[in-house]
């Protein structure tokens, strides 16, 4: 029986409500407003498109476009109309000129390519940085490009124009001059001598005036010191060339202490074993920096410590005890500093004059003045005192300054309280280049031109010049700071005018021979002149009589007055619980050039972090406080909460780092600034926490660490710290081995049994050729590297110049931390173990714990930095695995990658034993997860592009060309001019801006050249030779001298 | 449409050449005005005009001049030598030297008098182009647009004419038939259209339909194959330039070099356009070509030259020449002309063609890389006299020296001229 009850689905329904029966005809329920989704219902019924027609539309514009694609691009060619003679299109122009901006300096030459400066490389008749740069140098051209740079003058934090701003100055400045209120006059360390002639000029017009500069990393210290002991208040000029043992406490002198290039460059003469002698190096610091991981002897000290370190020091070269827990190595490196009195070298790079003083007595009692330290050649790199700038900053806070100008630096960033002292100055005027802290909180911004853009001279040390010309046209409405002060003095003549003015009667009389104008070109081609001390020298301290060795007896009771004070007054820095160290990264040092994407992206020297910082903690504490050990892509690092100087710091980082002093941390300077676009500041600022007692700057001080469960994400592109025992990547040795052993003990060959002729005999795995050979000696070219371990300092000035050169994208920090850097060079940096395979096994541990103790770096590690970038193997085992041949071999030895052949399999990325090959994963130039990071994502930044090198499109691999359009260039030349390629001809990007001349470029099939010799040495080995892989790449094994 | 215009021109040509023979044997006394204009134009033109004042004065009506104010003897000698007249004292030629701000005449001691009676006969028998090569223009353009659309047109009529003169045809052929059938009382024939002979014929004719289906689908392939591989080739691109510059002019007819103009193509990797300030190298001489001032006033135009005083305009914003690339190689290329131009010595011409025979710059080889590699696979290294290359041959083995050498010659491709990264890094 069928069923005949009836279901609602509701009341409604029962009572046949009218809405329901409406309603339940509808497909949907509520009411979809399609005709008002699509405009008006009215306009679309009225329409003539029906969807046909729109898809007949969009049909036929598919096929036209397509068809209009086909058709030929119209390419505009637009030639000069009058060209200038030293223009040809295609040819790079170098010029001459200067970095300096207060915490570097380097003479540079600058490739300009049809009007852009593109590449920045050392000046190599600099006789202070003699052709070398460090990595802030030659990236600081992105700068010019930035476009966050002040497009015009500002007034009141509006963009104004000159006449207003010069209006309103002047006649602010009139009323400060009626009144005689006080002008200040706030700016880095200058070492324009010309510059500082113009602000004095400057002070003569306006009344009570006073040139204030600030270091943002402060040598205070060192100039007190030199000032009481020998009543100059400048910093000596070093000679880490002549010193056959040096001890620094806590000076990072090859990466970030006082012009670490020119250092570098002196330091690493003596670092060659196979020279009649090499340098023993001692270092005692806090944080590993790359100084220390170059030291021959390095002990990790606290920072509170260093003072006591050089007091032991001093007694026992005094002939008293030393005596505290590092006495066995102090001892050890007195004896080596009094067996070479007079060519041995300490220096610290603490901040307090009582250490400085004891570094004075101590090079004093070991002769070192006139030797491995000129107090008499002043070094201008730093000019600033604590004392003076506190000063400065209370008189602004009592609202005494009525006019501040300040160029060059940023101490509301750096400087806790000067932001709020800014604020009470009458008339404040900014001359930055880009917008700051200060920059913002001044009453007009009169953007100073880039350095790229300007005139300028430099003095860095007594009797050398340099000059400083501009490579580009102004690029936007900026006028440089000098021609701002020549207009409110009221001078009509412009700074270049001036500057040779002041060339001609400062400084040409005293060299003599030529004309003025011939001494001039020759100065502005060569960018660097040499003359005698000015007639009026603009150094900052009252002349005193010079020391000359052998006569020093006034001077010595000086320092040997202040000596025994200072001693007692280090004595008491004691200090229980966490200390920090503020440092400085090589890449970012004090902060001045955060912006740079270059340098946010270049790892970290030791750490091999990118794009943050963080704390630095001993793997034993962070072990005991129970943190996170170990920092990879899925293991991100613990954060903490940092209590120091009264400033509080959340969720901080924290990297293990090995070598670093227990019970101490590290923090880098520099960072807590938006980078490029980003609107995010990178990393955190540790400014706040630069301890400031009495007008003494201190970048140590005591600090609490509370975990506070956190975690953080690191970008690290080396995670991996060891090289568990195995020989064929880093190789080492001692000098005694070394000096007394055969080739074999240090540096054997790899041999591969082979049974040959019923006999089981070894051969060399050069001797195995599973293919066919290609052509290697006695074809045209080879071209090949040989990089010394012993010189490398692992720095990353390569890094940022291979970046430069070769157009490789930036990526940004989530990329780095996926493994998927872009740079076609990294530097390895290797620590060495406690555990070895025999002790592991002595140990009775099994092999795989074996394995994993021999992971772990030891607590203070020996390190080893290794260039790493593509062997140009000849035999390649990425070419051979290439399904369309995009990878191939040359037959000048470069393993080729063609790009519009590559189809990105990856398959060669995989095959490579090196790992040194990159993948396109993005469009990087145009995917807008990169547009506030890549440079190249904007108009102007994309202007400092390489135009000899394709940029790279997505889905395709890249890595080391060995800078291939080099080579070209270089050959083409010495084509056109019918001759051979000389021998340093032709350099690539990365041999060419490493300040140790570490990387030895050069044709391997002519037996003269330095690279063919240094590959033949007894020292070169190939890495991983065992593979069988045969690169073109030498490395020579790293001998320490212990 | 060619031989009309041919016809046309010849024509033209023919009656200029008549008219000009004409006026020079009615006036000149069979002086001949075709040697002299050759002569003009090598040693006269860079300073003179017939009928306008460049560097030196107009030369129409010198003769005449030189006749009245002084005699036609101090003109041959004044042409020869104009110094050594002004230091005679012949009052008009220092008159003359004073005038033209005392600007030396070139001495042309190789003219002898019939040379110069042969010069002035061109001279005074030369009428200003500029109306007669608008003119000219008009009735060229003229003919040149007819002679291109006629033979499309009448084509077009004609078979749109047979079209329908077949259909008229096949209508009679049907009324007709139809009539007579109707009149001898049969069914006429059906009124069958053309799509329906069509099916019949297929129907019929398999065989054949299918041998013209597969005829027309071979070539519908072959040719869709044929223009994939010509995607992306421009040869023969002759884009519209701003200036209708032509070097048939300069490098024909003139023969100045090529690297004069084009002068980084030795030293750089772009051949480089020339800067206008080359151009007023010449032009600042020459302000009239053969078809009149226009063209070369846009020189002027972008580098604010008054053609009239005879000096830069102060103060003017130069305006670039916006020239049409027309070589163009895709952005992962790297080519330098230096490397050929000047290393391997390879004429301009090779890839260029000749450029002297157009008006209007082309591409003429499809600049593909398979060119390039055929190229460098047949071209022989300069070796000669280059240490360069003495040091890589000094470098080779026996056997790889024997196994190059075999055709008696090292090529470009056999030095690695053809590996990857020689061009594309």
């Amino acid at each position: 029986m069928a069923n005949s009850k009836k279901y609602w689905r509701g009341v409604e329904e029962l009572k046949n409500d009218a809405d329901i029966i409406e309603a339940s005809e509808k497909e949907f329920n509520e009411y979809a407003p399609v005709t008002e989704f699509l405009k008006e219902g009215k306009e679309l019924a009225n329409t003539s498109t029906s969807r046909r027609d729109f898809l007949k539309f969009l049909g036929f514009s598919t096929a036209a476009a397509t068809l209009a694609a086909c058709e030929t691009p119209v390419i505009k060619s637009i030639p000069y109309v009058v060209k200038p003679e030293e223009v040809t299109p295609g040819i790079a122009n170098w010029y001459a000129s200067t970095f300096a901006n207060g915490n570097d300096y380097a003479s540079i030459l600058v490739k300009t390519r049809e009007g852009r400066p593109i590449l920045i490389q050392g000046n190599e008749l600099c006789p202070i940085s003699k052709g070398g740069v460090n990595a802030r140098i030659n990236a600081s051209v992105l700068s010019l490009y930035n476009t966050n740079r002040y497009k015009n003058p500002m007034m009141g934090g509006a963009e104004s124009t000159w006449e207003a701003v010069d209006k309103a100055i002047v006649s602010a400045l009139e009323k400060v001059t009626a009144k005689s209120g006080q002008v200040r006059f706030l700016t880095n360390s200058i070492l324009s001598p010309t510059t500082k002639k113009l602000v004095g000029e400057f002070a003569g017009k306006v009344g009570n005036f006073k040139h204030v500069t600030y270091d943002a990393i402060s040598y205070s210290g060192m100039l007190e010191a030199n000032n009481k002991a020998f009543g100059k208040k400048v910093i000596p000029s070093y000679n880490f060339d002549k010193a056959k043992v040096i001890v620094s406490v806590g000076a990072d002198f090859l990466g970030t202490w006082l012009n670490d290039v020119a250092n570098t460059k002196q330091y690493i003469v003596n670092r060659n074993p196979d020279g009649e002698w090499m340098s023993k190096h001692y270092q005692f610091e806090t944080v590993l920096t790359i100084t220390g991981s170059k030291a021959d002897v390095r002990v990790p000290v606290k920072p509170s410590e260093q003072g006591a370190v050089l007091a032991a020091l001093y007694n026992k070269i005094s002939g008293q005890n030393s005596g505290t827990e590092y006495s066995a190595t102090i001892d050890k490196a007195a004896k080596d500093l009094m067996d070479n009195k007079g060519a041995s070298l300490v220096v610290a790079g603490s901040n307090d004059e009582n250490v400085q003083m004891i570094v004075n007595a101590i090079n004093e009692k070991l002769g070192n003045y006139g030797k491995t330290v000129d107090i008499n050649t002043a070094d201008y790199l730093k000019q600033g005192t604590d004392a003076e700038f506190a000063a400065l900053v209370k008189e602004m806070k009592d609202g005494k300054v009525d006019a501040l100008f300040i160029s060059g630096v940023d101490p509301s960033y750096s400087y806790p309280g000067f932001a709020e002292a800014l604020a009470k100055v009458g008339t404040s005027v900014s001359f930055a280049t880009m917008p700051s802290k200060t920059a913002e909180g001044c009453k007009f911004v009169c953007p100073d031109n880039h350095y790229l853009e300007s005139w300028n001279d430099a003095m860095p040390k007594d009797g050398h010049y340099s000059i400083c010309q501009p490579v580009i046209s102004k690029l936007f409405n900026t006028r440089q700071m000098q021609d701002s002060l020549l207009k409110w003095t009221g001078n009509s003549k412009d700074y270049y005018t001036y500057l040779q003015e002041s060339w001609s009667t400062d400084i040409f009389p005293t060299t003599g021979g030529i004309s003025f104008t011939e001494f001039w070109n020759k100065s502005v081609h060569d960018g660097v002149a040499k003359a005698g001390m000015m007639a009026a020298t603009p150094a900052p301290v009252a002349q005193a009589a010079p020391i000359v060795e052998g006569e020093a007896a006034a001077t010595v009771t000086g320092v040997s007055a202040y000596v025994s004070q200072a001693i007692a007054a280090v004595g008491k820095a004691k200090s229980d619980g966490w200390e920090i160290e503020l440092y400085q990264k090589v890449g970012i040092g004090d902060g001045a050039d955060a912006a740079n994407p270059w340098l946010q992206e270049l790892p970290d020297a030791i750490s091999k972090v990118t794009w943050d910082n963080y704390i630095t903690m001993s793997l034993a504490d962070v072990k005991e406080m129970g943190l996170n050990h170990k920092i990879g892509q899925e293991w991100p690092a613990s954060t903490v909460t940092v209590t120091a100087n009264g400033v509080t710091l959340e969720k901080v980082p924290v990297y293990p780092q090995p070598g670093q002093k227990s019970g101490t941390v590290g923090l880098a300077l520099g960072y807590g600034q938006n980078v490029w676009k980003q609107q995010e500041p990178v990393g955190f600022n540790a400014y706040p926490m630069v301890s400031n007692k009495d007008g003494k700057v201190s970048y140590n001080t005591s600090v609490t660490i509370e975990a506070d469960g956190g975690t953080y994400a690191l970008a690290a592109t080396q995670i991996h710290h060891t090289i568990m025992d195995r020989d064929s990547v880093v190789r080492e040795t001692d000098i005694n081995t070394y000096k007394t052993s055969e080739k074999d003990v240090y540096n054997p060959i790899h041999a591969l049994a082979a049974h040959e002729e019923g006999e089981n005999i070894k051969k060399p795995t050069s001797e195995f050729d599973l293919w066919e050979a290609h052509p290697v000696e006695n074809v045209g070219h080879r071209w090949g590297m040989a990089i010394d371990l012993n010189a490398c300092t692992g720095c990353g000035a390569c890094v940022t110049a291979c970046h430069l050169e070769n157009n490789v994208p930036v990526v940004g920090k989530d990329e780095v931390r996926r493994g998927r850097d872009m740079h076609w060079m990294r530097i390895d940096r290797y620590y060495s173990s406690d555990t070895t395979k025999e002790s592991g096994a002595e140990a009775g541990l099994g092999g795989i714990a074996t394995y994993s103790a021999m992971e772990i770096p030891s607590d203070n590690p020996e390190v080893v930095f290794q260039p790493m970038m593509c062997q140009h193997c000849n035999h390649a085992p990425c070419e051979t695995v290439c399904p369309v041949a995009a990878t191939t071999h040359s037959n000048e030895g470069i393993n080729q990658m063609t790009y519009n052949r590559c189809i990105g399999t990856r398959y060669c990325a995989n095959n490579c034993p090196y790992k040194v090959r990159r993948f396109n994963w993005f469009n990087y130039m145009g995917y807008d997860k990169f547009e506030d990071v890549n440079p190249s994502q904007d108009d102007l930044g994309r202007m400092v592009l390489n135009p000899d090198v394709t940029v790279r499109a997505r889905g395709v691999m890249e890595k080391c060309s060995l800078c291939v359009q080099r080579i070209q260039e270089g050959k083409l030349n010495a084509k056109k001019e019918g001759r051979k390629v000389k021998d340093g001809e032709i350099k690539t990007a990365c041999a060419s801006a490493c300040p140790s001349n570490a990387i030895t470029f050069g044709d391997l099939n002519d037996k003269e050249t330095q690279a063919a010799k240094k590959s033949a040495h007894n020292r070169a080995y190939k890495v991983i030779e065992e593979v069988g892989t045969q690169p073109n790449m030498s490395y020579l094994l790293l001998v320490r001298n212990k | 449409m060619n031989k009309f215009l041919l016809r046309t021109s010849g024509l033209l040509t023919t009656a200029l050449l008549f008219i000009f023979t004409f006026i020079g044997n009615a006036n000149l006394n069979a002086q001949d005005a075709d040697a002299g204009e050759k002569l003009f134009k090598s040693n006269c033109a860079s300073c003179h005009h017939p009928s306008k004042k460049v560097v030196g004065p107009a030369l129409k009506g010198a003769q005449a001049r030189w006749a009245e104010k002084s005699s036609t003897e101090t003109l041959y000698d004044w042409v020869r030598n104009s110094q050594e007249v002004i230091k005679s004292g012949d009052a008009y030629a220092v008159s003359l030297f004073e005038e033209y701000g005392k600007s030396v005449m070139t001495a042309m001691p190789q003219l002898k008098n019939e040379d110069i009676d042969n010069i002035f006969a061109y001279v005074e028998s030369y009428t200003d182009p500029a109306p007669v090569a608008a003119a000219g223009n008009e009735v060229a353009g003229g003919s040149e647009a007819q002679s291109e659309s006629t033979p499309i047109y009448i084509w077009a009529i004609i078979i749109v004419g047979l079209i329908m003169l077949v259909s008229v045809v096949r209508a009679i052929n049907r009324n007709l038939s139809r009539t007579v059938a109707e009149k001898n009382g049969e069914e006429g024939p059906k009124d069958n259209n053309l799509l329906d002979g069509i099916k019949d014929w297929i129907a019929h004719n398999r065989t054949w339909t299918a041998i013209i289906v597969l005829i027309l689908v071979i070539l519908g392939v072959q040719d869709i194959g044929a223009s994939l591989f010509e995607v992306g080739v421009y040869t023969g691109y002759q884009p519209e330039q701003p200036i209708k510059f032509s070097h048939e002019i300069h490098a024909g007819q003139n023969a100045i070099d090529c690297n004069y103009c084009h002068s980084s193509a030795r030293h750089s990797k772009h051949a480089g356009i020339p800067s206008a300030n080359v151009c007023m190298n010449c032009h600042k001489a020459i302000s009239q070509g053969p078809s009149g001032t226009e063209e070369i006033q846009k020189i002027y135009d972008a580098v604010g030259w008054d053609a009239e005083k005879g000096t830069y305009i102060e103060g003017y914003v130069e305006k670039p020449i916006q020239w049409v690339k027309v070589h163009n190689l895709p952005d992962h290329v790297y080519f330098n002309h230096s490397q050929h131009v000047t290393v391997g010595k390879v004429a301009c011409e090779k890839c260029h063609g000749e450029v002297k025979e157009l008006t209007v710059g082309k591409q003429n080889e499809p600049l593909t890389m398979g060119w390039c590699i055929n190229c460098h696979r047949e071209t022989k290294v300069q070796m000669e006299g280059s240490e360069y290359y003495d040091e890589i041959h000094s470098r080779l083995t026996d056997n790889l020296k024997e196994q190059y050498m075999k055709d008696g010659t090292i090529t470009v491709s056999e030095l690695g001229g053809i590996e990857c990264s020689k061009c594309h890094y």
